[in-house]
């Protein structure tokens, strides 16, 4: 598989005033097209900012962060999801999911279509002209990311995009975004410090150490089931579970010690 | 969108209190006809049986005849739409202009933070203060009205707006710029948008101060406007044209803030 993300030995300080705060030491990682990376780790542990590095927002004090081949980040390649799902209120959901392709030049005729059949697709079509404030929390984390998924991105970036929500939506919406994700065929990375929501998705875990951060540890996973949820029944979950919180906790410790 | 009536049978309790928001409803607008007519009558009535006197303080039935008189002679007509023109003028410039210079301060945080204590002590300063500066600087009468209705309307649009960008929610502001945004299109796709509220909050703000500016500006120098009967009037004892024109100026006044309400409501849908 083709490898569409690679950190090398990047360094990130953040500059205040009275000081300079390393908040990444030295992290490599890869990831290949197609596949599905979380990277969890304490909380403050720096990141998001590994997210604002591979979307061009922030650019690494040194080392390179290589999107497609270039370390010149083009964030058309970019798909970014928040926490909170950034929804315009004063904009219908067509208005919201369309919202990218208004700030681009050129025809959009194929993309609209493309928009369109998203909504049909995962069955948002009959709220195109309601506002968002008649969705749901649920529906409207799915608008968020099909207005992602409409500019076509090469990689997607998930900052917590679930914790925002009760449970029950939670675990649901974890199954319509894996679902989603996966046939659409896209990379993803996900930021999570629910170890059992990055378990239950993930084709590889990036474990980082507290700030300044490192990569304490990279787990392949290979769970059997076809949706999140399924997979939260293989026998191996709790293994890597244990295996993850383990590694965290430690963390923990040796932070406060 | 409006509800379709429901034909469902409710329960008891619901049946109450539905009548009881009705009887609410009912009680408020009945009281606060109630306390008009109320202080009509007894102003009436203190000044009828000269317990009062109606010399010094007019009285319903005299500001009536007064107002009769001046539609008879056209001269109501006149002397209202002076303050109007004014106090629209100025309201559309002071609104425009301030919206504009907010942007500006908005688009280049170095500049804001130049002009910043400058706009705090401006929006401190008495604007009347400047009035015999004013009448200096472009003459006496429209000009002078108008000035005065924009200085006092401006700084406070300027720095109601400019709060309500500077608060756009970052996060918003990250999603445009993940998107590949230029400054131009958050701005026109975000920030403005979002600020709507506070835009039509400011509209209602002005309404009341460009009245009050140009009433003011007509205080200073004014040949007719409202302004200009009040201050006649007062001069020549004649408290019936005094409250014939502050009557008018509440009805003028409760239009254009309707209007504003109105807006609201469509913009809301």
């Amino acid at each position: 598989m083709n490898e569409i993300l690679k950190f090398d030995n990047v360094k990130y300080f953040y500059q205040t005033k009275d000081d300079e705060i390393c908040a990444l030491d030295n992290i490599s990682f890869n990831v290949n097209e197609e596949e599905f990376v979380s990277i969890v780790g304490p909380s403050g542990c720096g990141k998001t900012t590994i997210l604002s590095l591979i979307a061009g927002l922030l650019k690494p004090s040194s080392g390179e962060v290589i999107l497609d081949g270039s370390n010149k980040i083009d964030t058309k390649k970019i798909g970014y999801m928040f926490q909170r799902d950034m929804l315009f209120e004063w904009r219908s959901v067509w208005k919201n999911i369309t919202l990218g392709l208004e700030l681009q030049k050129g025809n959009r005729d194929e993309k609209l279509a493309f928009a369109e059949e998203l909504l049909k697709k995962y069955s948002l079509y009959n709220f195109k002209n309601k506002k968002p404030r008649s969705l749901s929390g649920g529906m409207r984390q799915r608008v968020a990311l099909i207005r992602t998924l409409v500019l076509e991105p090469k990689l997607l970036l998930l900052d917590e995009p679930f914790s925002a929500l009760d449970f029950q939506t939670r675990l649901n919406l974890c199954d319509d975004v894996y679902e989603i994700i996966k046939s659409e065929k896209k990379t993803a990375i996900l930021v999570t410090h629910d170890i059992s929501e990055a378990i239950s998705m993930s084709d590889k875990i990036i474990v980082l150490s507290s700030r300044p951060a490192h990569v304490k540890d990279e787990i392949k996973l290979d769970l059997k089931g076809t949706t999140p949820l399924k997979k939260r029944e293989d026998s191996s979950f709790s293994g890597y579970f244990e295996k993850i919180w383990r590694e965290l906790t430690n963390e923990e410790k040796s932070e406060n010690g | 969108m409006k509800k379709k009536a429901k034909t469902v049978n409710f329960s008891l309790s619901h049946k109450k209190y539905v009548k009881k928001l009705r009887q609410d409803k009912f009680i408020v607008i009945f009281f606060r006809i109630f306390v008009l007519v109320a202080f009509l009558g007894l102003w009436e009535l203190l000044t009828y049986t000269k317990v009062l006197d109606p010399f010094f303080v007019s009285s319903p039935s005299r500001i009536i005849a007064q107002l009769g008189d001046m539609i008879a002679s056209g001269t109501l007509f006149h002397h209202t739409w002076v303050t109007l023109y004014e106090t629209l003028i100025g309201f559309l410039i002071a609104t425009v202009l301030g919206y504009l210079i907010a942007v500006l301060l908005w688009w280049n945080e170095k500049v804001r933070r130049i002009f910043e204590p400058y706009i705090v002590v401006l929006n401190s300063l008495p604007k009347i203060a400047l009035g015999p500066v004013i009448i200096l600087w472009v003459g006496s009468g429209t000009n002078a009205i108008v000035l005065m209705c924009v200085l006092i309307c401006i700084v406070i649009t300027t720095m109601t707006m400019l709060s309500a960008f500077i608060n756009c929610d970052e996060g918003k502001i990250l999603l445009l710029k993940s998107m590949n945004a230029n400054k131009f299109q958050i701005l026109w796709k975000l920030v403005l948008p979002s600020s709507m509220k506070d835009f039509i909050s400011v509209l209602k703000i002005n309404v009341g101060m460009s009245f009050v500016g140009s009433i003011m500006g007509e205080y200073l120098t004014s040949k007719a406007g409202l302004g200009y009967l009040i201050v006649y009037g007062g001069q020549i004892f004649k408290i019936d044209l005094v409250m014939s024109a502050t009557f008018v100026l509440c009805i003028l006044a409760f239009a254009m803030y309707s209007l504003v309400s109105l807006l609201e409501r469509v913009y809301k849908k």
